[in-house]
């Protein structure tokens, strides 16, 4: 893990010291241990500040959006994971990256820390770094106690069922590629199919109504990349301020339809909401149906594919005229 | 003092239900939350803090306070009177009782809001002090104890099989007398359990703010000369604009106004508004004088740390809950921001 | 029976309407049984509430020597003023205020002002100007300098071409930004021309209200004509919801602009951060 760390520091400052790109987008620490966050080096001497950890969790793609339209021309390198550069190319697909102005540092991830499950069993108290170590995770604490734990007990459930953890867009590879071994994704989604009409609406209208319509999901979602969101706008104001069931109904469901065959399934909006909506489920369910009417299609993989929901077919079904 | 034992609590939390609505932290799908109790509800008094602090039971995040009618060119308008009556907050936080001192100030300052005004009034504050704090409290940096809130009705501790129980107002000492049945006298062993956790609590928390650097005393003098200081052009690119921040915490208390309805009819209502929205200061022209997410992350730091302090006799307007530090998705961190200018003040 | 939410608008009726300019018109408003709705001082405002499209804030157009009614000057730009300039004479809407600072009418006694308006800008200027001409006695000269893109974008001709000229001791400058047809006046920028009338600043205040951009240029015409920022007076024109210094919306630095302003003068805004 320490190497992969020095790696990125050194190549960070080469590229900076070269002048092949004037920004550097990576991880650095902060003074808290589950602290991991997106840093902007743009000068060599800065490179250090840069860290790999087990807690390196915030998509840096999406920062493409502000970084380069202030930017004219410049060149941007970025640290990017699996999930990273499934976004990537997601964000090129839909014409709102250049890939001529952005160098790709592929990190082969294998899972992230969900702090939460740490902080469940106590083993937060006096931490002060994670780091991973093969199967295991080494805390270690302030008075330099380690404890080490299985890794896969930790791990964010996305991370579990992540099925590119080798990132599928790079400009160099950085370390060794990771075994991909993940656990069926669509579990959570078979058991809500398998409810009736109503308690799978009760369900949702339960999980909506804690809703407190912070966007987040929204902010942080590589597929939300619209220069203005309708739910933004003043006038017509499509959606109500009001935190009310059928409003917060409304932005989910939406939200969830626009993204339709263009989310790439790395779970940041369930990861960052604050009341723990399982966003990810409903993004799954689309997925799994699109999966299901047109064909295995995995957003992101490969920008140059076509997509489904906006390619038209002359053999496309037509399920919802049909019934 | 007085204790309830912990086994008669399902018995209090009924007898309280009875006299208006009792707000506790519910546990949901794993979310602990402020919401009225009803019976077999999830009780966890274990839960440090509330994903959304206690504010929701006195500034609702929507509430309705108007209603309307039209007829042809009459108009007929109509206060909406808070649905509840009584209520009681049981559980509170001494960081989150400091919140709602914070938003008093604001609400009952003149001229008094009188919506926020009859809501606090209807209410009495139980408040619980904190035997283990986090790792992201920082309570102490302001003066506050973790262990004890003084503005509270009721003061309680948790100490293993009983809550011990303090009357700190006259509504608290009406609470007490109307539950007394239920209340015992606590030994004076228990009394010293809870002095002790109160102590060691607050020193666990001051501890952390030596260690780490949060130290708030000339922050506000500071950032009086610190508008254009750099510090925001580097805080500001990480931010991806969300709403995190500001609906979490227990301060803040920016609103927005809205009416929803057909023409013939409908009701106005405010609700939470975060300074973090693009849209918070965009005038119907499409001018925005705080055009970029710089000026909106300086202006939450600014507000909390600068400007209401500058307005309210030096009180800052954050209280060290912690939650916007544990749920910022990219670690915006304001005990940073607080270090950070003090070490500029320090340095200069 | 609580108390009235200082949030909740009273009904009032809009008495009568009139076309100032193709996107201005003039609201006068009453009380549904006659007379104004509350009293004012110049340069405060109200806030104007059209259900179910909610409410905006307007300053009060109207001196408060004008017993019996309140008038407000509109541009049509948004959802509250779309619904507004579509109404007809005799609808009812919503009212609320008096709300802000106003202009410091006792604290000017005795001084020579300066008026310079642009646009829509002399909406609350006006208040204050024949606030001044029912109690000439107790100010000085006044020097009205009002600018406006073509002559038809003027608002209040009649004060501005008939009634304040006929007033003593003043002088009206009118002056429209381009060449046009039918007008032979003085086509200038109002920072440019109030430069060339060389006003000076000898026991003078200057009230400044218009577009952001020229009240940039005025501010610094003034200071070049030797005018300290605490002879200069202008108004802010920011979002907001309450109108009573809560919802945080106006906040500017430590200041709300709903209570603390509108009304600022240069020196105070040179105090503020820059975000307006």
């Amino acid at each position: 893990m320490k190497n992969l760390q020095d790696t990125i520091r050194e190549i960070a400052a080469q590229s900076l010291a070269r002048g092949e790109v004037e920004l550097v987008i990576g991880w650095e620490k902060g003074d808290l241990w589950w602290q991991s966050y997106p840093a902007f080096i743009e000068e060599e001497k800065e490179a250090d500040r840069l860290i790999w950890d087990p807690l390196c969790v915030p998509n840096l793609s999406r920062y493409l959006l502000q970084e380069l339209s202030e930017m004219d021309e410049k060149k941007i390198a970025l640290f990017v994971k699996g999930c990273d550069a499934l976004a990537f190319n997601q964000l090129l697909q839909d014409n709102r990256t250049v890939r001529e102005r952005v160098v790709l540092y592929g990190i082969p991830c294998d899972g992230l820390v969900d702090p939460s499950k740490l902080e469940r069993e106590g083993l937060d108290r006096d931490l002060q770094e994670v780091e991973r170590d093969g199967e295991e995770l080494v805390l270690k604490a302030a008075a330099g106690e380690e404890k080490r734990v299985p890794a896969k007990d930790y791990l964010y459930d996305k991370c579990l069922t992540c099925r590119y953890p080798n990132p599928v867009a790079y400009d160099q590879m950085l370390g060794e590629t990771v075994p991909v071994e993940p656990e069926e994704r669509f579990t959570g989604v078979r058991k809500l199919e398998e409810l009736d009409y109503e308690d799978r609406f009760s369900y949702w209208a339960e999980q909506f109504s804690r809703c407190i319509r912070c966007f987040a999901c929204r902010n942080v979602c590589p597929a939300c990349s619209c220069i203005k969101c309708v739910f933004d706008l003043q006038e017509p104001r499509w959606l109500g301020k009001a935190t009310e069931p059928s409003e917060n109904a409304f932005y989910h469901i939406i939200r969830a339809y626009h993204v339709a065959g263009r989310c790439v399934d790395c779970g940041e909006c369930s990861r960052v909401c604050p009341v723990d909506i399982p966003l990810q489920e409903l993004n799954r369910k689309i997925i799994l149906d699109i999966n299901e009417l047109y064909g295995e299609y995995d957003a992101g993989v490969d920008p140059e594919q076509e997509a489904p929901l906006i390619t038209y077919k002359t053999d496309d079904p037509a399920a919802f005229t049909e019934s | 003092m007085k204790k309830v034992q912990k086994e008669k609590l399902e018995d209090l939390f009924e007898r309280l239900a009875g006299d208006g609505v009792l707000y506790l932290p519910l546990e949901e799908d794993g979310v602990v939350n402020f919401a009225p109790w009803k019976k077999g509800a999830r009780v966890n008094l274990e839960a440090l803090n509330t994903v959304l602090p206690p504010k929701r039971a006195i500034f609702p995040q929507t509430e309705t306070y108007m209603r309307f009618e039209t007829d042809g060119k009459k108009l007929q308008i109509e206060q909406v009177e808070p649905v509840e009556g009584n209520y009681f907050l049981f559980g509170v936080r001494p960081c989150d009782m400091a919140g709602i001192k914070v938003l008093d100030k604001v609400f009952l300052d003149e001229p008094e809001d009188d919506i926020y005004s009859r809501r606090r009034q209807a209410g009495t504050i139980l408040s619980l002090g904190c035997n283990d704090p986090h790792v992201s409290c920082f309570c102490s940096a302001f003066d506050l104890e973790p262990g004890f809130a003084p503005d509270a009705d009721v003061a309680l501790w948790d100490v293993g099989e009983v809550l011990l129980w303090k009357p700190l107002s006259e509504k608290g000492e009406k609470l007490t007398s109307s539950v007394e049945d239920l209340l015992e006298d606590a030994s004076a062993e228990e009394e010293r359990a809870a002095e002790e956790q109160r102590n060691s609590a607050a020193a666990t928390v001051a501890a952390a703010a030596r260690e780490h650097g949060w130290n708030v005393e000339g922050v506000e003098e500071a950032l009086q000369d610190m508008f254009e200081a750099e510090l925001w052009d580097k805080l500001y690119r990480r931010c991806l604009g969300c709403g995190i921040c500001t609906y979490i915490c227990p301060t803040c208390h920016c609103f927005d106004v809205e009416d929803f309805g057909k023409w013939q009819e409908g009701e106005r209502f405010r609700c939470w508004d975060s300074c973090m929205f693009e849209e918070f200061t965009l005038h119907a022209s499409g001018e925005n004088p705080r055009p970029t997410q710089k000026e909106r992350v300086r202006q939450r730091f600014m507000h909390k740390l600068c400007y209401y302090p500058s307005n309210f006799e030096g009180l800052y307007a954050c209280v060290g809950c912690g939650r916007c530090v544990r749920q910022c998705p990219v670690s915006i961190d304001i005990t940073q921001v607080i270090k950070e200018v003090g070490g500029v003040k320090s340095g200069s | 029976m609580a108390r009235k939410s200082t949030l909740l608008p009273e009904v009032a009726v809009v008495e009568s309407i009139r076309q100032e300019t193709p996107n201005i018109k003039t609201f006068r408003v009453v009380s549904p049984g006659g007379g104004k709705p509350f009293e004012h001082i110049p340069g405060q405002c109200a806030m104007l509430s059209t259900p179910p499209v909610g409410e905006a804030i307007f300053s009060i157009t109207s001196s408060p020597t004008e017993k019996e009614h309140l008038d407000f000057s509109i541009v049509q730009t948004g959802t509250v003023t779309n619904y507004l300039h579509e109404i007809e004479e005799g609808f009812e809407i919503g009212i609320r205020g008096p709300l802000g600072n106003g202009f410091p009418v006792e604290e000017v006694k005795g001084k020579d002002l300066l008026f310079i308006g642009g646009g829509i800008g002399l909406a609350p200027l006006r208040s204050f100007i024949n606030y001044c001409f029912d109690n000439r006695e107790d100010y000085g000269k006044i020097d009205i300098l009002y600018g406006a893109r073509t002559p038809d974008d003027m608002i209040q001709k009649k004060d501005l071409f008939e009634l304040w000229p006929q007033q003593p001791n003043t002088d009206v400058y009118l002056t429209v930004d381009k060449e046009c047809e039918g007008w032979d006046g003085k086509v200038a920028l109002a920072p440019h021309y109030c430069e060339e009338l060389a006003f000076t600043p000898e026991n003078k205040v200057t009230v400044t209200c218009g577009p952001p951009i020229m009240i940039k240029f005025v501010l610094e015409a003034l200071d070049r004509m030797g005018f300290t920022p605490d002879q200069v007076i202008t108004t802010l024109e920011l979002r907001m919801k309450c109108g009573v210094g809560k919802c945080g919306r106006c906040n500017i630095g430590e200041k709300y602009v709903c209570i603390d302003g509108p009304v600022f003068t240069y020196a105070q805004l040179l105090e503020m951060p820059p975000e307006y």
